[in-house]
């Protein structure tokens, strides 16, 4: 304990550099870079077993091959698969091993927390698995659609395993996505301004800061569906008061930001590997950077145009149209700046760019007839059938995948030293090119001919036979293009030409260095005085900054303690407000049946307990200037003071509790007790975590650990130690004082 | 063979119009694109020379962004507009109560629907029958989890939701059969949750009413009489309806009529004697998962039972 | 006609709209031609807030008619005034001390954020909302304090002094944080049961013309439906394009002095 806290960033560096144990052990963030790829890769074999299972099963009508239990699991377990152990991972392990060397750092902000992040991967992912083994793994859609994850109707444990791991992996996902803030706004070597980054950070800098806000409300839906599934209460159980659709509402405000999440770092890929092979700078680096800004704002808005078709109202749907119609303009933006900088260009068609090209047509097809989903009444008609298949596997295959392809043809040197074949890598993009078209573009006629998605069979209707028939046929081409990548990846690891410091003769700082990087990344970095800081090394005669000129680096990092919490409160702040709008929702009108806030609340006692937790943010602050200016005993007395006022909240709360358990309101009673217990609950939970963080720096502070230096850790807590004093006035005058009710 | 090109209705015809609008427009864009992006390769691809370092220029970024724009606000209003006729009920009256004039009530159960005629009390398992020309208000609701309610060449599809209502119109142009299936996954046996709409004219609609309205007879003679002792046996009285007898259950499909329809189990089977028997013996078998269970018959049981069901017509 | 029943011709309002104007034109020294049109906007916008069908629907009618109305008087008159604001002669002011005090108080990025967002919140508590729909003076007060908050909020955006103005990332984030709050308060007006703001859910027919604004469709129901929209998507849509306009400040090379964040000016919610 002692040694971590007296040097709270230093990586940790294990004895020997080889060994399964030294990869474990890892704090390096190359290396968890490449454990986060490896488990993409393993899990996109699993996820693509899946998909084949299912292609199988509907090569013919009427086919026995899978039970329908099976099949639904199984496509349940290929969609979950492949957003949260394959699309995640990639981009989170590209990035992890990318941006450090992209910005000249040494490592990420924080590589404990880093490796953290990655190990609750496998972790879920063993959970998510674990209930094959139960016999019953979750069987009700990606989506999980309440009620029919709710207890009447998925009586096996596969939900539970489902929403668990979910769960367990979304903590990952913030912390690391977090991780990468820091790392980008605190790191940045010297002239590094943020409008100089690569796109690839820069982008990928939006998607992390969209992590963040996106995945609590997923956490928020699922705590809420945990609650229903275990203590009975009835969110999304109609027949007791609650509300169907409240899940779709949460699920997509998660769920469409998550498709973001997966196309900005396709784009911010494509934005690196289409200049370098145009033998070009980025056209319009502040539209294709900007862009991607104005994306991760929309993306926030356009949710409901998953539910077109639930009947939200006429002017709802237009609304959320007009919105997911805008958004489709930041991305045309992109794509008209990527043609833009291969026009006029000198092209080089390595497998890197093909795919990329690749990337470029299908993802203009996925977008197009994204644009057709957004007109309301077409997609009354053609939602949830297997033309929406074909749309998002073309924006997710046809357009994420053949991205990730790019990327792993054009970075695999950096990692590995060595160059993929280019001949075997030119079979596996026209196998896969074949494959997935093959597959992909007759279901948009299927959808046409009123094939449903997630049937597990279908009668033998006119065209239905054929065209199952060829897209579960032109499977067998991409799986031979996927073993043909890992005989390449075997091969070139075994024996493939070593690829120098800079192969493609590229742009970017990661280039900069040897192949692969040294422990330490850097032995010495080239002036940045523009976007392509190795171009301008390379090529001094053409150097960028005599041409283009971008805005010097003031030379300012922010401390990154204060942004991993102001960035960890924003993440806790969607999911309260989540929370709370649950509360209202459910109690904006009285119910008149069971106990309500009115009836059962004793508010000036409560009053009288919140005022202790709100004279502890007081209290902090004067301990926390008292440690800035280097006075011991006051920082000690007052730290002491502020925990004792946050025990006494907790023990107001306790008794709170025990009384309206004697009275017999329990978490199952009603609606108005679900979400009393589950606010308030969440809000004490969290009290008691700001507790444990308070308590470790009090003993810390006895043991004279903490000293002057130690008071931006201290002021990071701080922050949250506010921030549960925020939420707790919110919800004292929402609960108690009943604001928002009629 | 592609029932949402052949639109049977004026609704799903102005959809199709719409579709192949913007499939148009989609077409074009891409055409447009795709060229610019094989015409910057093709002439980039032998390029040997350095090319000119192009940072951009606001100004055509401005520009060629216009066109798009232009695009998305033409679509966005064609659709709203669009939207707006497709779910216009007329006659909207504060407090918003129209439910007590949906001529159709659809109830969603797992797997399978119920249909209620407003006007004659009659009431069908997985077969509507409308008359031509007539628009029909149709209350969606659910008696379990979210269903979909889709008949691609009449309507546009609808979620049917438990504690919500929602309400569709129904009409065609021409008598015929019209394929409708459940959309939303819904558990289990989702692919056999497959309904069809039944158009006749207004004259053999008539007819049809006025048949259904008579209380089929208690069978007579046969195997159909010890099958009728079986049926009230075996408890299929406690999931079933039987107009005219005891059994006055909702759990299941209405059996009044089960004689008459085309398929079976949500059309995972056409209704035939040999199909009605094997249904009988162990529908687990032919719909695994479904809630009715395996009575666990002997040959000559089913057969009987059979005979009863097949006597009601 | 009803048309002619929707045109409040005889409003006080235009007292208003003429003193400002005069006193735009008297205290404002040498406005450019734009900065001139963009006031006259402002002023426009006052009267269609007031003057149109907006203005009169607003009063005990419609709740969506009730929503623009705040909308025009939360978002579009104060930046309309931002703007018209000559950049030299407000350079000059603000060395006076107290203005400057005042300028500076408002640049705190809080203060802007809770004035814009808590103003929105605060008058839609419902019982709040409905007092102020019925009471003139509680109307008044409401009509004055959004058009104060408006100013406050859009001043670390677009203060004339540039000294006074958010970083452009810092200001993103504001913008984003405070997009968020009204989508939070327009879903939970568009989703809410019957309803927000009582009055609005059962109007007293002053004029007549109740009958034809439901045949039209505005049922109580889809009113607060439209009422919720118009309180996410307008606004949402206008912060988007002040977010674009400090992307482009943010990006362009003629920048003198690169922006760079302070970590102590960061408004609740956001960090960079």
């Amino acid at each position: 304990m002692s040694t971590e806290v007296a040097t709270p960033f230093e990586p940790i560096t294990a004895d020997s550099s080889t060994g399964l144990l030294s990869w474990v052990s890892s704090v390096d963030h190359k290396r968890i870079g490449i454990l986060y790829l490896l488990l993409a890769v393993f899990f996109l074999l699993v996820g693509g077993m899946e998909a084949v299972l299912i292609r199988i099963q509907l090569s013919t009508p009427n086919n026995t091959f899978l039970s329908p239990e099976l099949f639904n699991q199984l496509f349940t377990m290929h969609g979950t698969t492949m957003v949260f152990l394959v699309g995640m991972p990639f981009f989170t392990g590209f990035s992890n091993y990318l941006i450090p060397l992209m910005i000249g750092a040494k490592d990420v902000a924080f590589p404990r927390l880093n490796a953290m992040s990655f190990w609750m991967l496998p972790f879920g992912a063993f959970l998510l698995y674990f209930s094959f083994l139960t016999g019953a793994a979750p069987n009700a859609g990606w989506f999980s659609y309440a009620p029919l994850s709710t207890k009447p109707y998925s009586l096996g444990p596969g939900v539970d395993y489902w929403i668990v791991s979910l769960i367990v992996m979304g903590v990952g996902s913030i912390a690391g996505a977090i991780n990468i803030i820091a790392t980008v706004l605190c790191l940045r070597t010297p002239g590094m301004s943020l409008q100089r980054v690569p796109l690839f950070v820069w982008i990928m800098l939006m998607q992390a800061m969209l992590i963040v806000i996106t995945i609590p409300p997923l956490n928020s839906a699922l705590a809420l569906l945990c609650v229903d599934r275990w203590l009975e209460a009835a969110f999304f159980e109609p027949v007791r008061g609650g509300s169907a659709l409240l899940w779709q509402h949460f699920f997509w405000i998660f769920g469409h930001p998550e498709v973001y999440v997966f196309a900005l770092p396709a784009f911010a890929m494509v934005s690196e590997v289409i200049p370098v092979f145009s033998r070009k700078p980025i056209y319009g680096y502040a539209f294709v950077a900007g862009s991607s800004t104005v994306i991760l704002l929309l993306s926030y808005s356009v949710w409901a145009h998953h539910m077109f078709a639930v009947g939200l109202g006429t002017s709802a749907n237009i609304f959320f149209s007009a919105m997911t119609m805008l958004i489709a303009l930041p991305t045309g933006v992109k794509i008209f700046n990527w043609t833009a900088t291969m026009w006029g260009g000198s092209i080089q068609l390595t497998t890197s760019m093909l795919f990329a090209i690749a990337f470029l047509i299908q993802f203009v097809i996925g977008g197009l007839t994204g644009v057709m989903f957004a007109a309301v009444p077409i997609d009354w008609q053609m939602t949830d059938t297997y033309f929406v298949v074909a749309h998002f596997h073309y924006v997710l295959i046809g357009g994420v995948v053949f991205a990730i392809f790019a990327a792993t043809y054009y970075w695999f040197p950096k990692m590995t030293g060595r160059m993929l074949d280019e001949r075997l890598g030119k079979w596996q993009f026209w196998l896969w090119l074949v494959g997935f078209n093959g597959t992909f573009m007759v279901q948009h006629f299927l959808g046409a001919m009123g094939m449903p998605r997630r049937v597990y069979t279908y009668g033998d209707n006119p065209g239905w036979a054929l065209l199952n028939g060829i897209s579960s046929a032109s499977v067998i081409f991409m799986v031979a293009g996927t073993l043909v990548l890992v005989w390449n990846i075997v091969q070139s690891l075994l024996h493939g030409e070593v690829s120098g410091n800079n192969p493609w003769d590229a742009f970017t700082l990661e280039w900069a260095t040897t192949s692969p990087p040294p422990e330490t990344n850097f032995e010495s970095l080239p002036e940045i005085k523009s976007r392509r800081p190795v171009w301008d090394q390379q090529h001094p005669e053409h150097a960028d900054w005599k041409f283009a000129k971008t805005p010097e680096d003031g030379g300012h990092r922010p401390d990154r303690a204060q942004v991993c919490a102001w960035a960890f409160v924003i993440s806790e702040a969607v999911f309260f407000v989540l929370l709370l709008v649950t509360y209202i929702v459910f109690n904006a009108q009285a119910s008149g049946e069971g106990p309500s806030a009115a009836t059962v609340l004793d508010v000036p006692r409560t009053g009288v307990f919140s005022l202790f937790l709100l004279s502890s943010s007081l209290t902090f602050w004067i301990s926390e200037r008292s440690l800035r200016a280097g006075r011991r005993r006051a920082f000690l007395s007052w730290l002491g003071i502020t925990i004792l006022l946050g025990i006494t909240f907790l023990c107001g709360q306790g008794w709170e509790y025990a009384g309206l358990l004697a009275n017999d309101v329990t978490i199952d009673r009603n609606l108005f007790a679900s979400t009393f217990f589950t606010v308030t609950g969440f809000h004490g939970l969290h009290v008691t975590a700001g507790l444990v963080a308070l308590a470790i720096m009090f003993t810390l502070g006895r043991q004279n650990q903490l000293t002057k230096v130690h008071s931006k850790p201290f002021g990071a807590i701080g922050v949250y130690w506010h921030f549960v004093d925020v939420v707790w006035i919110l919800v004292f005058s929402i609960i108690y004082l009943g604001a928002f009710q009629s | 063979m592609f029932p949402v090109f052949q639109p049977e209705s004026p609704e799903a015809q102005a959809i199709y119009d719409l579709f192949l609008l913007v499939l148009m427009i989609s077409a074009v864009i891409f055409i447009v694109v795709a060229g610019l992006i094989a015409v910057a390769i093709w002439r980039g691809r032998s390029r040997a020379t350095l090319p000119k370092q192009d940072f951009g220029s606001e100004k055509r970024e401005i520009y060629w962004m216009v066109g798009p724009i232009l695009v998305v606000f033409w679509i966005t209003a064609i659709s709203a507009k669009l939207a707006l006729t497709v779910n216009a009920f007329p006659k909207m009256q504060p407090p918003d109560d129209t439910a007590a004039e949906a001529d159709l009530t659809v109830t969603g159960h797992q797997w399978w629907w119920e249909i209620e005629h407003r006007d004659s009390g009659i009431v069908e398992a997985n077969e509507i029958y409308i008359p031509t020309g007539k628009k029909m208000r149709v209350k969606l609701q659910s008696a379990d989890v979210i269903h979909c309610f889709w008949v691609p060449q009449l309507a546009r599809k609808m979620d049917v939701i438990p504690g919500r209502e929602n309400y569709i119109w129904l009409e065609a142009n021409q008598p015929g059969t019209y394929q409708g299936r459940c959309a939303e996954y819904c558990g289990n046996q989702h692919a056999w949750m497959n309904f069809k709409v039944y158009a006749l004219s207004p004259a053999d609609f008539d007819q049809w009413e006025a048949g259904e309205k008579v209380t089929p007879g208690t069978p007579a003679e046969g195997d159909a009489v010890a099958g009728e002792k079986l049926f009230f046996a075996h408890t299929c009285a406690n999931c079933h309806t039987v107009e005219g007898t005891l059994a006055q259950a909702t759990i299941g499909p209405n059996l009044t009529r089960v004689a008459s329809r085309q398929e079976l189990a949500g059309g995972a089977i056409e209704n035939s004697t040999e199909n009605l028997t094997r249904w009988m013996k162990n529908p687990q078998a032919i719909k695994p998962g479904c809630r009715m269970p395996n009575f666990k018959l002997t040959d000559d049981e089913a057969k009987q039972i059979v005979a009863y069901l097949e006597s009601l017509d | 006609m009803i048309s002619s029943k929707l045109w409040d011709w005889s409003s006080p309002v235009w007292l208003l709209i003429a003193l400002l104007l005069i006193g735009y034109l008297v205290l404002v020294r040498g406005p450019s031609r734009a900065q001139l049109a963009i006031f006259l906007g402002g002023l426009l916008a006052i009267a269609l807030a007031f003057i149109s069908p907006v203005g009169v629907l607003s009063d005990g009618y419609l709740f969506s008619a009730h929503m623009v109305q705040h909308l025009v008087l939360l978002l579009v008159v104060p930046l309309c005034i931002l703007l018209s604001l000559p950049k030299e002669q407000m350079t000059t002011w603000c060395q006076d001390a107290r203005l400057d005090r005042i300028g500076r108080l408002l640049d705190v990025a809080s203060i802007g954020w809770i004035c814009g967002v808590g103003a929105m919140w605060f008058w839609h508590i419902p019982t709040l909302c409905s007092t102020a729909a019925q009471r003139p003076a509680l109307g008044l007060v409401r009509d004055l304090s959004l058009v104060i908050a408006g100013i406050a909020f859009w001043w670390p955006i677009y203060a004339p002094c540039e000294r006074y103005r958010l970083s452009p990332l810092t200001g993103i984030a504001y913008l984003f944080s405070a997009c968020l709050g009204c989508t939070l308060l327009g879903i939970y007006i568009t989703f809410a049961p019957l309803s927000v703001c009582p009055v609005f859910a059962s109007p007293v027919d002053r004029i007549g013309i109740l009958n034809s604004l439901y045949d039209a469709g505005l049922t109580p129901g889809i009113d607060q439906h439209l009422g919720g929209l118009m309180m996410w998507v307008p606004p949402c849509i206008l912060y988007l394009g002040a977010i674009i306009s400090l992307l482009c400040r943010w990006y362009s090379i003629t920048d003198p002095e690169p922006q760079f964040l302070t970590p102590s000016a960061q408004p609740s919610g956001a960090t960079r």
